[in-house]
């Protein structure tokens, strides 16, 4: 079972291991949700929102330091 | 998860920790022009007839209030035009410049584009070249006003609006609290107002809107906006005050709100006793308005020979 996730240009294909929210991948990746609006197939999402196999999610960075 | 507290649909965008509230897409754009439109009246921001001047950049606070504003354009309340400005920083500034040019050109705005090296004769990525500069962030704010209160002018505009959120103001006023700067201070607000003619008001319709919401309701609008973070950012105190309230914001969610009102409430006596109208005269080299014989830019400008 695996996943897309794309931030700006760059696209990977993730496995799933268990039970996967927007809000475990955003922690993972050491992403703050306070500076990240995340979408799921196309969908803007909730952090609590699952993930799923095949599913293309995308975060984009709106608040930039400085 | 839940769904929307205010039309039951599961497709949830946002859960706001402040009010409890979660909201769909199309609940949330409303809420987001709702709480702006109740701003711009409470401060009366708006008066018929007005010729409002937008700082847009591209990015998304300055898209947003063109957005909202230009739903009083077509209500026939007010006529709305823009400037972008081109500081002249490569592989940054274009993607923006070109957005703010399409956005103005989708809803039939008059704009212009003035670049720091056409007023000024010096660009921003020249400056940064110059030994001793003083910090890229300094002569950008001090020139970018420098070309707004022109444009503004020239457009012959009765207000100008910017694009300062919930997060701009509250990290403002910890700012200039902390540091002492009591007379800065009493400045903040709604309006900008000046005793002198020769400044045009600002005003702020999105300074009750948390950054993170002006950014979403962007995406869910659809809006194009300008997403990169300028290459001269750097460490800097409101970068510490803006990460220390937004860890406070986890666990107290309510905290920008409860600043900003609080200080609203004792603005009114700050100004009576700090703020102090100064006399303006003119600037000898510009001609802009200035306390001083050389406005901050000229100055800027003379120490880099321009």
């Amino acid at each position: 079972m695996s996943f897309t996730l794309k931030i700006k240009d760059q696209v990977e294909e993730r496995a799933i291991d268990g039970d996967l929210t927007i809000k475990d991948l955003l922690d993972d990746l050491d992403l703050s949700s306070e500076t990240m609006v995340s979408k799921k197939n196309g969908e803007i999402v909730i952090e609590e929102e699952t993930i799923e196999d095949g599913d293309e999610i995308e975060f984009i960075q709106i608040i930039y330091g400085g | 998860m839940g769904s929307c507290t205010k039309c039951g649909n599961p497709n949830v965008i946002i859960k706001r920790k402040a009010s409890g509230q979660a909201l769909c897409k199309d609940c949330f754009i409303e809420s987001i022009e709702k709480k702006v439109k109740q701003t711009i009246k409470k401060e009366n921001f708006l008066e018929k007839g007005d010729k409002v001047l937008v700082a847009l950049s591209g990015g998304k606070d300055s898209v947003v209030t063109l957005e909202i504003l230009n739903s009083y354009v077509e209500r026939h309340i007010i006529e709305l035009c823009a400037v972008t400005i081109d500081e002249g920083i490569a592989g940054y500034r274009e993607e923006g410049v070109e957005i703010a040019k399409a956005h103005a050109e989708r809803l039939g705005i008059p704009h212009k584009v003035v670049s720091f090296k056409e007023s000024f004769g010096i660009d921003l990525d020249e400056i940064m070249k110059t030994e001793g500069h003083r910090g890229s962030c300094t002569y950008c704010g001090v020139f970018r006003r420098w070309i707004i209160n022109r444009a503004a002018r020239e457009f012959g505009a009765t207000k100008i609006a910017t694009g300062h959120n919930l997060d701009d103001e509250t990290q403002a006023i910890l700012m200039n609290y902390l540091e002492g700067n009591m007379e800065n201070l009493a400045k903040i607000g709604p309006k900008t107002e000046s005793n002198s003619e020769m400044f045009t008001v600002k005003i702020k319709p999105l300074r009750e809107i948390p950054e993170k919401e002006i950014g979403l309701y962007a995406l869910a609008k659809g809006l194009d906006i300008h997403l990169a973070g300028c290459p001269y950012a750097q460490e800097s105190f409101r970068m510490e005050i803006s990460n220390i309230l937004k860890d406070l914001s986890k666990d107290h969610p309510t905290i920008m709100y409860s600043t900003l009102r609080g200080f609203d409430k004792i603005r009114p006596a700050l100004r009576q006793e700090l703020a102090h109208d100064y006399e303006y005269d003119r600037c000898e080299r510009c001609g802009e308005p200035s306390s001083n014989r050389l406005c901050r830019a000229c100055t800027f400008l003379e120490e880099l020979g321009k």
